[in-house]
This record gives structure tokens, sequence and C-alpha cells, in this order.
């Protein structure tokens, strides 16, 4: 084993760490603020992968505009896919109108299913959790379809070309790997500073440690809370179109096994602990990349559990759970 | 007013509960007086157990056209009208998964109209249904099961119109060694029978021809990420990937080696001999990739533009998948029992155990001219007809390899 496959398996892990990441702050965020597991959150990742196959579609897929009745798409398309400028005008417009749309049904999910029940019993919002999972599943499989899609044009061309991978220092990476860790880095630091350093994000904290004292103090609680229900899946979203564009392909129960892992990578951290989210993403991610790469693949999983396990016995709040007083 | 409330409940309960018992009572009143009529209409059931909505779906749904093909021409025939005799196509989704394979089998056991499975996809799932089957006496013919042990499982009602892994990966590392001159080889496998079995015989044969196997692995059967693997793969410096799996995993095993810059091809068996594999891997990183597939290619077989025609008219812009051809012949095979057996005993005996075991019989004295070749089968229920063609990914198709 030479020491550049070590440093590309731990590339391979910091790439599946960022997109755990940015899904498990989807749990944690919510889990901080309401106390809930939000278990429609892994649907509401495989959403924005679909969300974002569709704005690429429109935007960058010849077979889309020669449609009928779709022809005014032709120069719009040809901007999009002149590269450069355009390329970069794709990129954004995908991860952009596929967050906002993602976290606008995050609001809206948090509306209709979960505001009603605030103060019911606490399984009575888990239950309706699982119910709007298995309803975006369902939605998905009958609407659009139950076959796993490719995530390129119709006729096969890929949306991203810099998927392949460039050398350095004998160490193979892709474009793709970078912008992925970059992205998921960015982001993490933003959302670090806003809960941090602004008023809203002060208002978030105070929410999270009481929310009943927080109203008294003139915080809107309920902003805050679709506040948390917006920004969750938006990030949740990005890692979707992030998923498909990196492994290739979206299918309607893809959100499943990556909710499982980012909610173990949240636990791992601390649930309701943000730096503990990013900390047990990146962590679950390297540690299944290596133990694929020199153990087997078959114990990928088994490892990354058994580090969930001896995390939980020996800091069962998570490894950052206990050193910061506040939930969020 | 709770109390008048609940007791308001429990009547209405009751009162659904008693008219559901009494519907179902003249429901099966009704099928009686059906049957004694001997000359009455009958209808009859095959059920069709496949992936429709989770697994390989493309090959599943392409096993449902094949069997309502068969179906609907069947239905049209003189034959069958005469004995006032219809066939109905039932569909159980099956996902690729023996809990939910068990459950279908279950469910199309206690259909009592059903009298045959056209099913199911995966080996797994049928090593689990085809015991229900048996305890029902339902006859069961697969398309597609190629796991050599499941005709050794002492199962009568069970028969498979495919040839099994031990003929078809031995073929197929005889055409990577010999043939595209593979020497090193890394051999994968999705964990599920089909996936273990395919890929241990191909990495026997490709051993035993003097090819070295640098590493293997496994993978679960719904995976889509495989950089580590792929990682490991380059590492390995092989000339070929044997991936024993199907085409949603494979497909993405394939894009992902050679977006990492691999240049050896990708090997797999029947379970990848699908457009939807070339459409997920992508026609750029799917070309050069190898398949096994039983039977010949079906451009070759004498009945295979009739085929083609019937189903270009059945049904419109469908693309004919790996194992349409092979369900239309397993649906035949029941259909032809049916009759036999039918006219024999009378289409009111058909629903009957006799029935039942008489056209388990009639499928294993079956012997006919289908689509994919000489339908027929031997004492433990294999196909007689052992042929395996191998396929290359060409300008976005797949077709027969040199």
């Amino acid at each position: 084993m030479t020491f550049s496959y070590v440093v590309e398996q731990t590339i391979n892990g910091v790439t599946l760490g960022g997109l755990y990441a940015l899904v498990a702050l989807g749990y944690t965020l919510v889990y901080g603020i309401l106390l809930m597991i939000n278990f429609a959150h892994s649907e509401l990742f495989m959403m924005g992968g679909y969300v974002g196959l569709g704005v690429l579609k429109v935007l960058a897929d010849p077979a889309v505009a020669d449609k009928a009745g779709m022809g005014f798409l032709k120069p719009i398309q040809a901007f999009f896919m002149s590269g450069g400028v355009g390329f970069v005008a794709l990129m954004v417009a995908t991860f952009l109108v596929s967050a906002v749309v993602v976290g606008f049904l995050g609001v809206i999910i948090e509306r209709f299913a979960y505001r009603p029940l605030r103060h019911a019993p606490r399984l009575a919002p888990l239950i309706s959790a699982i119910g709007v999972s298995i309803f975006l599943q369902n939605a998905v499989l009958l609407w659009i379809s139950s076959k796993q899609l490719p995530y390129s044009r119709a006729d096969g061309v890929q949306f991203v070309t810099a998927t392949t991978a460039f050398s350095v220092a004998g160490v193979d990476v892709s474009t793709m790997q970078v912008f992925i860790i970059v992205t998921s880095l960015v982001l993490l630091a933003l959302l670090d500073t806003f809960v941090s350093k602004t008023r809203t994000g002060r208002a978030m904290r105070a929410t999270s440690q009481d929310a009943e004292a927080a109203g008294l103090m003139g915080v809107d609680i309920n902003r805050v809370i679709a506040l948390a229900f917006f920004i969750g899946p938006a990030l949740g979203a990005v890692a979707g179109v992030f998923n498909g564009m990196y492994y290739g392909s979206v299918k309607f129960n893809m959100g499943f096994i990556p909710g499982i892992k980012s909610f173990t990578a949240a636990v791992i951290g601390g649930i309701g602990n943000l730096r503990g989210a990013m900390l047990g993403g990146f962590m679950l991610g390297i540690i299944e990349s290596l133990a694929a790469g020199f153990i087997s693949n078959a114990y990928r999983d088994v490892i990354a559990f058994i580090v969930l396990i001896l995390v939980l016995v020996f800091r069962p709040g998570g490894l950052l759970g206990e050193a910061v007083a506040e939930k969020v | 007013m709770t109390r008048n409330r609940r007791r308001f409940f429990a009547l209405v309960a009751v009162v659904a509960m008693l008219s559901m018992v009494v519907t179902g009572c003249s429901a099966k009143t009704e099928q009686s007086t059906g049957g004694e009529g001997g000359k009455q209409p009958v209808t009859v059931v095959i059920g069709v157990g496949a992936p429709l909505t989770d697994g390989a779906v493309a090959l599943g749904k392409g096993m449902s056209r094949g069997t309502k093909l068969a179906v609907s021409q069947a239905n049209e025939s003189q034959e069958l009208k005469d004995l006032g005799l219809t066939i109905e196509v039932v569909e159980g989704d099956d996902k690729g998964d023996p809990t939910t394979g068990g459950n279908v089998a279950t469910q199309f056991t206690s259909n009592q109209k059903l009298l045959g499975v056209m099913g199911h996809l995966n080996s797994g799932v049928t090593r689990v249904a085809v015991k229900i089957y048996n305890q029902g006496n339902v006859v069961q013919v697969s398309p597609a099961n190629t796991a050599v042990d499941l005709t050794k499982m002492g199962m009568k009602n069970y028969f498979r119109v495919c040839t099994t892994d031990d003929v078809q990966g031995p073929t197929a590392a005889d055409y990577a060694y010999k043939v595209f001159g593979a020497k090193r080889a890394y051999v994968v496998d999705d964990s599920t029978v089909y996936g273990v079995g395919l890929a241990a015989e191909w990495a026997k044969q490709f051993a035993a021809d003097g090819g070295t196997v640098a590493g293997t692995e496994k993978t679960g059967d719904k995976d889509t990420d495989f950089k580590a693997l792929v990682s490991k793969i380059k590492a390995a410096n092989v000339d070929i990937v044997y991936y024993g799996g199907m085409y949603n995993t494979v497909a993405l095993l394939s894009k992902q080696l050679k977006e990492t810059g691999v240049k050896a091809p990708v090997m797999s068996g029947d379970g990848c001999y699908d457009p939807e594999y070339i459409k997920l891997a992508g026609a750029t990183n799917a070309e050069g990739d190898f398949c096994s597939s039983i039977g010949y290619p079906v451009d070759k077989l004498p009945k295979a533009q009739e085929f083609k025609a019937a189903y270009a008219e059945e049904f419109p812009g469908e693309a004919i998948a790996a194992y349409d051809a092979y369900s239309y012949d397993a649906a035949q095979a029941i259909i032809n029992a049916i009759v036999k057996v039918a006219k024999e005993m009378g289409t009111d005996k058909l629903a009957s155990v006799d029935g039942k075991k008489a056209i388990i019989a009639a499928v294993a004295a079956s012997n006919f001219e289908g689509v994919t070749g000489n339908v027929s089968f031997d004492e433990k229920g294999d196909t007689t007809n052992k042929v395996v063609s191998i396929y290359v990914v060409k300008d976005g198709a797949w077709v027969p390899a040199e």
C-alpha cells in the first residue's frame, strides 16, 4: 500500500464526509430546536437530487428543448451550454433552485405536518415525520419514475464533464471531489458564522435553550423554527445534487441509506450540536472509506457502526455533546 | 357523551365487519356456482413475480410485458375461446428482495384462481418463494434465475427457461482470458445469491485458464457509492473487472471506474444485458464493457422477428429488455400446460389440487419451439437449451461480441 493510495482513500472519505455533514446538519438543527428527529429529512435530500436533475435538464438538455412547445428554451440552453461563464451560471442556478425549492418544501412540511403536533406527545411528530417520508418517496415513485435515473442528458452526455481525475504528486483527485469538499466547507463555515454571530442566529440559539423563555423575550418562535426547516433541507438538497453528480444516478429511495448514515454522524458528533454534526460527518466518511480501502468493502458499514457504538459507550452525549452547553 | 360516542363507533365497526363477512361469502358462492356449470366462462390467473418498483426495475417491467404479450395472444386464440377460458395476468412486486418476494408468494398462492407463476427475476427471491409455491402446488417458471442450486432443492414445481451460472460464468471467463486476453482480474459481487454464485464460477474458471485474480470484494445490491472500491481496483492494476450483479450497480461501478481513469472494461452477467446499463453508465464509460447472456442473440432466432413485430405492436415505444423473450416463453409453457389440463380434466377442475398438480406435470413435459429456442426441461427442471452468448458495448449499444 503506497502513500498515495492512503491519501486517495482519505480524499474519497472527506468527500463522502462532506455530503454526510451537509445532511447531518439538517437533523441536528431540527433536533436542537424541537428535540424532534425529522425522519423526512432523508427524503428532502432525495428531492434535492431530483429538483437539481430537473433544472439541469431544462437548462442544458437539448432533448427537452426539442419537445413540442419547448422551443423557447433553445437560446437559454445555448447560453448555459456555452461553457465558461455559462457553466458557472448553470451550476449556480442548479444548486440555488434546488436549495430554495427544497427549503420551502421543508417549511411547508413543518407548517402542515409538525406544527399542529408541537404540543402533542413527542412520539406524534415522529410518526408524522415517517408519514411524510413515505409520502414523498411514493410521490416521486408514482409521478416521476420507479427507475434509477441517470444524472445525465437524455443522450447520455454528462452535465458536469469535470468528474474525471487529475493527478497531483501521484494522487488522483477529481474536480468533482474538490468541488464537493470546498463547497461543503464553505457552507458549513457560513452556517456556523450565521448561528454564532448574527441576531437571527442568536434567536435560534435562544429558542433551542428554552423556547418559552425566548418567546417571552420577543423571539418569534415560529419564524425561528421555520428558518431551521428552511436551512436544513436546503443544505440537504445541495448534498442531494452533489450525490447525483458524483455517483451518477437518482432513485426515489436513494435517501434512506445516506439519511441513516448522516443521522449517525449527527449522533456521533452529539445531536443538537452544529459543529458536532460536521465533525461526525467527516469522521464517518473517512472511517468508511479507509475501512473499505484497507479492510473490506463489505465491512465498511459494520466498522462505521462499531465506531458509533464505541462513541456512545464512552461519550453517551456524542463527541461534542457535553463540551458545549448550548444545543445549536 | 364520550360513552355514547364509543358505543356508536363500536356499532359502526360491527356493522362494517358483518358487511365484509356477508359480501365475502356471497363472492365465494358465486365462484362455486360458476365452476359447476362446466361450459360457463372461467377466468384463471397467471402471476408475474418481478421487481417493479425497486431493484432491477427495467428488467422486471420487461418480464411483465413479455408475459402480458403471451397471455393476450393466447386469449385471442380460438383454442381458449372454445374452452371458454380467459387468462388474466396479476403482477406481484417483489422489489428484488427475498422477504418481499415471500410475501408476494403467499399472496399468489392464496389466490385460488392463480395457476402458475412466471418469475422471479432474482435467484435469492426464488429461493424463498419457491417453497411457498410448492406448498400451494403452484407451478413456477423463471425466465431469469441462474443460481445453480435452485433446481437441487427438490422442488417439483420449479422450472427455468434460462441456463445457469455454472455454464454462464465459465463461458464468460473463457472469453475474457482467451479472446479478450485479460491476464489479471478483479472480481466483485453484490452479496446476492445470483451475484455471489456467478462471480465465484467466473473466478474459478478464470484461474483455471491461467489468469490471476488480483482481488475480490463485496458490495450491497443497492449501493451507489463505489469510490473507495474504485481506488482499490485502480491500485490493483488489472486488465478486467468482473462484477456479479444487476445493471443498476454494475453500471455505476463502470461509470465511477472509467471516470477515475481506469481503462479495464467491466464484465458482468445476464443481469446487465439491458439498454438501461448503458444509459446509467453513460455511453462513453460503458464502451467496451462485456456481459454474458443466456441463449442466442434474439436476432439470430427464427421466431424472433415475429416476436419483435408483435411486441412493437403491443407496447409501442418500449425497448425489449433482457428477459422479455424468456418471460414470453416461460409464460407460454404455463399457458400450454393450462390448456392441456383444461382439455383433459375440464376447465372447472383447473383450480383444484389435482388440476394444479396436473399443470406441474404438463409443464415438466413441455416441448415446443419458443422465441429463445427449444423449450423443454430435464428431470430437475433446468432447461435443456444451454447456450450463453457474450455481448459488448459498441457505439452505445449491446452487440454480440466476436
